[in-house]
């Protein structure tokens, strides 16, 4: 046996402080650079740079600035009032009750993840909006349509509701876990399905409740497509479109001054994060599992049960179909609107018309591409964050939780253009900027919060005594991950995969800056036939590429994977 | 004694058959025109050595695609790249690019007359003597550093299955009445550039001031009338084509007359009054990597086939005089005559890019826009 | 014990001044003691009275604040040399409480993980984990998922792999407290067999006093961090050396009063008038407050009094199958005794024999 060896403590963890110095770099580098922009006179690489608030001092007194402000909040919180609710109810329906159709129901209620912002908010105006096709088929029999789907309020309806699942994700995954006893218990006591829910159930995953709610929070901050579309009629801004006007309104692109608002993003946000770890760290009393799903007993809803599922449809209807449908029609028409006979202008010229486009046939190969092994590389790198910071306690990991939210602080836009900046400008870095290493990297950084949770979740449900068992038996670090940590949280590497698919899938504005000849993608795609108008040729790429997410979701569904198990 | 002569005669046909024949080859491809100068070949063959060019354009696709297909064609050694960039962003990218040492683009062209002044403004671009210099405009060719390509006018928009042709304005002044006298049943129904959000809105609202005071009548009938201002040409054509909105104000004329092709709502009105034409300005930057290619593509654009291509097939409107057809300088010229007011490449666009002149502009016109 | 070369053999186990310090917790107060090679140990006591803190010290999941510890020749901890050999090297087999066995193992992969980590050849791991499996009694079941045994059967694959790979030592984390009442019982006689039969060198952790007696060949009993009193279960079940040991290793009837008198090795203990003789236990002086404790099945109603009877007044009886039960009071005291035929009613004595008490 060998003699004893002097340890270094910090020695051991040298790997998990490389793996987290690298994705700090990664995440830190372009937010720097925006903070530092931020407090220039002009762009960072003109020679007339100079240190100034002179940004500030603009953005702070313009009023314009304050009622975007005003607007992303009322967003943001209408977000969280609306989804956070309906998607907690969603999720004990769906997990914990004898909902009708419950197995279908578990992939369907995740069908709003599927389709872009941008396709939802173009597929409302066609369907709802003032010469939409059901608002003049409500005209000719009902009068005066009583919506607008220009409103403030139709606004956060429509941006509360279709995020709902991506609350929905963080509470299945951990209703799944809670066993029965609590319910029955409380059932025995005399309390029904819903005042259960309410008071046992639901508060035992508070902690879940609380993550879903600080990033749908900060996806409302974020919101770009959806209020670019709806807003831009009334003139309503939000800070992303805020931050998209400074684009011209002085003339030259004023980068200063989108930076100061990214910063303002980041200060108000970010404190949210420390308020989702007391929410965390309050709710650790109720763990209640080591490792195990339970096999739990449904809850009877009784009469209730087909008035949830018919809600639940509803919402559907209102989030999915609505919109889908209307882009559909409007893809297999050459006109609509007032006057037109939908039957005389039916055709599949817009189709037609996608095969004589340049680049589309590399934005779809490029986009399936990144969807599918970008995804893949960027779990990877998810799950080396994990295990990285897994069960090692001191400030760094507490440190990381804020660093990975940051990019997501940041609207798309800039995102993407910073990481234009970083690519162009770091040497090293240089030859991949028109390539798809610049937008795996800039995707991979902004849907973080939500890939890294799925995978640190699943990891974080693995019991403690298994990994000490490997360690006793002999393992180091690096083989408890592969034998133990790995294959059981591979149900949550998966599902992080899969979200990490839709997400990059139907991603749109963190490409604008970062497409090349070579490497488009169909988001950046889609936003630039926008502004042209082709809003036809929009349409049929929007079906493609919604078929080509629901294709990929039904192979993966095939194969087992799941979002939420 | 004859067979000397024979001889002679022989050799000299011999020669004049070769004359004759190299002079009827063409000069390495079909695309270069005839009176182009004979070290046009050598700067062709340094083209087709480069191999390849990239345009950076804002042009979308759709009407640009006719260009890029002919000049492939006439070109087929030079291989075409493309990249649709908005104007803000490919100022922004150009820009970027350049500091960095990094720049791709081997042409900018952008309909961003002010973004692209400034560039040329600031040494960005090469100085090129095209061979179809002469046929342009004077004020559309700048100490040969950028050229003007195209002769877009701004125009109203209106919506044919709702607005009768004869009911429409065709002049601003005529507009101005249009909106404050039917502004209760034009309520919503009406569109335009935002000027804060759209460079191009505010470029062309500008050009209007210079041509009278008649755009504050319209934007205080704009106010009356409720209209809803935009960022994108591309959501304004929609929404008159759906009949959303029937009428909208100051729309790219290329684009509309684009559309009206293959949409029949879509109707095109180019004012009477004074028409502001616009033109898209290209050049070769100093960094340019493929500098031939970059040549032989603005030349191509500019000689007189790629300006039929762009009268005819991409509806930008041509800016030589010599191409006839529906969407071209020529025909707008003989139907508006001095009515037609083209924006020249100079040094007053630069005026356009002070945040003092914006600033001032933007709160009246958002004053009278609100209806204040 | 001398090895064969005959010089004195070094403990299996030795732990010297352990201290674990959290926060301004202090779970672990100075503990040292040392294990031979080839004995079963037991840490005995109450849940936060550090046991488990210190087996985990052990095994390299906790780090103590102070002390050393040593596994045969080689320190594996050493506070003050700054010696902390990490848990995957120190060679230990630990049975996790829970058993721990992976899930997504089958019994023979779990089993094998050991041997594979330490790169030994397949036809070897094959070959030691079926005699491995064979010893436990699990020889077919080598196939099976974990989630597919019964609770029995998982414990003895947690045993089977801990001592797989033939560390010199096994830790076990209350082992037994994982089985019912009746498996408990036959497996106390089935892990003690197997360990000795392997000639294993065992420490284990319990709170239960009859399982560490049972199993173990010495009992370390720890309370607040600190060793109480060690010995063979013997020597803390008939000598404790406190009251604590006393009322923790087995079941007791306490009478309290004062000390009245000291006789050579025997005190006296003054209850309210009545006089008791045990053996003196005690350091307070005569007049101090004592306790006297004797273990349940040492007293004996009579009917008439004697040497050491304490007249009770009878309050309860109850029937238990195997005997009967009742509750006296003595001197206002309550005392609970045995017998096997019902009590008639009348005048009861209380016998206590004076060697079977201690004066604490």
């Amino acid at each position: 046996m060998a003699t004893a060896l002097a340890a270094v403590p910090g020695g051991r963890d040298l790997w998990r402080v490389a793996i987290i110095a690298t994705g700090a770099a990664a995440i830190l580098a372009p937010v720097a650079l925006v903070v530092y922009q931020s407090f220039l006179s002009a762009p960072f690489f003109s020679a007339r740079a100079r240190f100034s608030l002179d940004g500030y001092a603009f953005v702070l007194a313009d009023e314009d600035f304050w009622v975007a402000g005003l607007n992303s909040v009322i967003l943001a919180a209408s977000m969280v009032a609306i989804a956070v609710p309906v998607g907690a109810a969603l999720a004990y329906l769906v997990v914990r009750t004898d909902l009708p159709a419950r197995r279908a129901l578990e992939t369907l209620v995740l069908v709003p993840l599927f389709v872009s912002p941008m396709v939802l908010a173009f597929g409302y105006v066609v369907s709802l909006g003032p010469v939409g096709f059901l608002t003049t088929a409500y005209e000719s029999v009902l009068g005066a349509a009583p919506w607008n789907i220009y409103s403030m309020l139709a606004t956060a309806l429509i941006v509360a509701l279709t995020h709902v699942p991506h609350v929905y994700l963080y509470v299945a995954a951990a209703l799944r876990l809670v066993p029965s006893d609590s319910e029955e218990a409380a059932r025995v006591a005399g309390a029904g399905p819903g005042r259960t829910a309410l008071t046992v159930t639901l508060p035992m995953v508070l902690p879940s409740i609380g993550v879903g709610a600080v990033l749908v929070f900060f996806l409302g901050f974020e919101l770009f497509g959806l209020p670019y579309v709806l807003g831009d009629p009334e003139g309503r801004l939000v800070l992303s479109t805020y931050l998209y006007k400074l684009t011209t309104r002085l003339g030259t692109p004023s980068y200063q001054l989108m930076a100061v608002v990214v910063v303002a993003i980041m200060v108000v946000t970010l404190p949210l994060v420390t308020l989702q770890r007391l929410v965390t760290a309050q709710a650790r009393r109720y763990a209640t599992v080591r490792g195990k799903a339970v096999r739990a007993r449904l809850v009877p809803l009784g009469r209730w049960r087909w008035l949830a599922f018919a809600a639940i449809m509803l919402w559907l209807v209102a989030v999915v179909i609505v919109p889908l449908a209307g882009i559909t029609l409007r893809s297999v028409v050459s006109s609509w609107g007032l006057g037109v006979n939908l039957a005389d202008v039916l055709t599949l010229r817009n189709y037609a018309a996608i095969d004589s486009m340049r680049g589309v046939g590399r934005s779809i190969v490029n986009t399936a591409l990144i969807a599918t092994f970008g995804a893949a590389l960027s779990v990877a790198a998810y799950a080396a964050f994990t295990l990285a910071t897994h069960r090692w306690p001191g400030w760094f990991s507490r440190v990381f939780d804020y660093l990975v939210l940051l990019p997501r602080a940041m609207p798309g836009i800039v995102a993407g253009l910073a990481i234009f900046w970083l690519f162009l400008f770091v040497a090293p870095l240089k030859p991949l900027l028109n390539t798809l290493a610049s937008i795996w990297l800039a995707y991979t950084l902004v849907w973080m919060p939500f890939g890294l949770r799925l995978v640190s979740n699943a990891v974080g449900q693995i019991g403690e005594e298994l990994e000490d068992a490997a360690r006793v038996a002999g393992a180091g670090p690096g083989r408890v991950a592969r034998d133990v940590v790995l294959p059981l949280a591979r149900h949550g590497l998966l599902a992080s995969w899969l979200l990490t698919f839709l997400l990059f899938a139907r991603e749109y504005s963190t490409g604008i800056y970062l497409i090349g000849p070579g490497s488009e993608v169909m988001g950046a795609m889609l936003v630039s036939l926008w502004s042209a108008g082709n809003i036809d040729v929009v349409s049929a790429l929007s079906v493609i590429n919604t078929v080509m997410i629901a294709l990929g979701i039904a192979i993966a569904l095939r194969l087992g994977i799941a979002l939420d198990e | 004694m004859l067979k000397k002569n024979t001889e002679e005669t022989m050799i000299k046909s011999l020669a004049a058959g070769l004359v004759l024949a190299l002079m009827a080859l063409p000069a390495h491809a079909v695309g270069v025109p005839e009176n182009y100068p004979p070290s046009y070949k050598a700067m062709l063959a340094a083209a087709e050595k480069e191999g390849k060019v990239v345009i950076y354009s804002n042009t979308e696709q759709f009407a640009v695609n006719p260009v890029l297909d002919a000049f492939q064609a006439a070109f087929p050694n030079i291989k075409l790249d493309y990249v649709e960039i908005k104007s803000s962003e490919l100022y922004n990218r150009f820009v970027s690019e350049a500091s960095a040492g990094a720049l791709q683009g081997d042409v900018i062209w952008s309909s961003s007359m002010d973004l692209q002044f400034k560039l040329l403004d600031e040494g960005f671009a090469q100085a090129y003597a095209s061979p179809e210099k002469a046929a342009l405009p004077a004020w559309a060719v700048y100490k040969d550093l950028g050229y003007g390509t195209t002769f877009e006018p701004a125009a109203f928009i209106y919506n044919k299955r709702v607005l009768q042709e004869a009911a429409v304005p065709k002049s601003h002044a005529a507009l101005a009445k249009y909106l404050s006298d039917n502004a209760a049943s034009l309520q919503g129904k009406v569109g335009t550039y935002d000027p804060q959000k759209s460079g191009l809105g505010y470029f062309l609202y500008s050009q209007d001031l210079r041509n009278g005071t008649v755009l504050w009548d319209i934007a205080k009938g704009l106010g009356q009338t409720k209209a809803r201002q935009y960022s994108a040409t591309g959501n304004m054509l929609e929404k008159v084509a759906s009949g959303e909105h029937l009428l909208a104000y100051n729309v790219v004329g290329s684009y509309a007359l684009l559309k009206a092709k293959s949409d029949p709502s879509m109707g095109v009105v180019i004012p009477n009054d004074y028409a502001v034409v616009m033109t898209r300005i290209a050049f070769v930057p100093k960094d340019a990597k493929r500098p031939n290619a970059a040549k032989v593509f603005l030349d191509f654009v500019l000689s007189k086939a790629g300006q039929e291509v762009i009268a005819n097939k991409a509806s930008l409107f041509s800016i030589r005089q010599d191409v006839e057809g529906e969407a071209t300088a020529a025909k707008l010229t003989r139907e508006l005559g001095s009515a037609i007011k083209p924006v020249a490449i100079n040094a007053e666009l630069l005026d356009l890019l002070e945040p003092t002149k914006r600033l001032p502009f933007f709160k009246k016109w958002q004053g009278l826009i609100e209806g204040k | 014990m001398n090895d064969p070369s005959g010089r004195p053999e070094p403990p299996a186990l030795a732990v010297d001044d352990l201290r674990v310090r959290l926060g301004s917790n202090e779970i672990l107060r100075g503990v040292s003691y040392a294990v031979r090679p080839g004995r079963i140990a037991a840490l005995l006591g109450r849940s936060g009275s550090g046991k488990t803190t210190l087996l985990r010290c052990v095994a390299g999941l906790e780090t103590p604040t102070a002390g050393s510890i040593a596994i045969g020749e080689t320190q594996v901890f050493d506070a003050g040399r700054g010696i902390d050999v990490p848990t995957e090297r120190r060679n230990l087999g630990l049975v996790f409480q829970s058993y721990a066995l992976w899930p997504h193992k089958t019994v023979f992969d779990n089993v094998a993980y050991g041997l594979r980590v330490r790169g030994a050849a397949r036809a070897d791991i094959e070959a030691r984990v079926a005699e491995v499996l064979q010893g436990v009694g699990l020889g077919a079941l080598g196939a099976r998922f974990p989630h597919q045994l019964s609770g029995g059967q998982q414990q003895r694959v947690a045993l089977a792999r801990a001592f797989a790979y033939g560390p010199p030592v096994i830790l076990l984390d209350e082992p037994l407290s994982n089985l019912d009442a009746k498996l408990r019982e036959e497996s106390r006689i089935w892990v003690r067999g197997l360990i000795k039969r392997l000639g294993l060198t065992a420490v284990f952790v319990t709170h239960d006093q009859v399982e560490a007696m049972a199993i173990a060949d010495e009992v370390v009993l720890i309370e607040e961090g600190r060793i109480v009193q060690a010995g063979t279960p013997q020597q803390l079940y008939d000598e404790p050396a406190t009251l604590f040991v006393a009322e923790f290793m087995g079941s007791n009837n306490v009478l309290h009063g004062r000390i009245a008198e000291r006789r050579a090795g025997d005190a006296c203990l003054d209850l309210g008038g009545l006089r008791l003789w045990g053996r003196d236990r005690s350091a307070a002086p005569a007049g101090a407050t004592g306790t006297a404790v004797i273990r349940l099945d040492r007293v004996a109603v009579l009917e008439r009094t004697g040497d050491n009877c304490l007249p009770g007044e009878l309050e309860s009886s109850v029937f238990l199958g195997e005997r009967w039960e009742s509750l006296f009071a003595v001197a206002g005291q309550p005392m609970r005794v045995f017998h096997q035929a019902p009590l008639a009613p009348g005048e009861r004595f209380v016998h206590l024999p004076p060697e079977a008490v201690w004066i604490f």
